[in-house]
């Protein structure tokens, strides 16, 4: 995330002293040096409610990837339920999609687009004709 | 609710980072792609 300019925040109910705790103890053993990003606490879920992602019975916040561009502007957000992780590479293929189209403003990135590869240009005249610069497969 | 296209919620709070205790807003990151990551505990199987 760091190659693409774009800063993490991680947060969690747990206080800041707890997450003080899990640096110095746990995640300093995973990784040099620690996780390089904040770990922001929330310790009444206040945040999460705000982004929908706090659960009532838990009362924990549930695992939320949200994508905010630099003028504040929500892009693109995705929340898991309980047991299962994240994928970073697909979080990666968006934040270059999201960059790429905010510099290239008329152009879209269709399903499946990767960085380099061919974007769209929605006009009338690509109306019925996005199948000619879709490479077969492309779906399956 | 939230919806993708608009402002995301600002919030200000406590974090830990680099050592230090630190009060952190949203908005401090204007300017910049941020991505928030909320996740259910420190100490857990993430």
């Amino acid at each position: 995330m760091q190659n693409l300019n774009v800063e993490v925040l991680a947060i969690s109910t747990d206080s800041h002293f707890t997450h003080k705790a899990w640096q110095e103890q746990e995640l300093s053993q995973m990784i040099e040096g620690g996780a390089p990003y904040p770990l922001l606490s929330d310790p009444d879920g206040s945040i999460g409610k705000a982004y929908n992602v706090y659960d009532d019975n838990l009362k924990v916040n549930l695992r939320g990837k949200f994508l905010i561009d630099p003028q504040g502007v929500l892009q693109a957000m995705e929340i898991l339920n309980e047991p299962v992780g994240r994928n970073m590479d697909e979080l990666v293929r968006q934040v270059e999609a999201f960059q790429y189209i905010s510099e290239n403003e008329e152009e879209a990135a269709p399903a499946g687009w990767e960085k380099g590869k061919q974007t769209l240009k929605p006009a009338p005249g690509l109306v019925g004709k996005v199948h000619e610069s879709w490479s077969k497969g492309e779906l399956e | 609710m939230i919806k993708v296209g608009e402002k995301a919620p600002n919030f200000t709070t406590k974090a830990f980072h680099q050592g230090d205790f630190k009060e952190v807003s949203l908005s401090d990151y204007q300017g910049q792609w941020a991505v928030l990551f909320f996740y259910p505990g420190d100490f857990t199987f993430v």
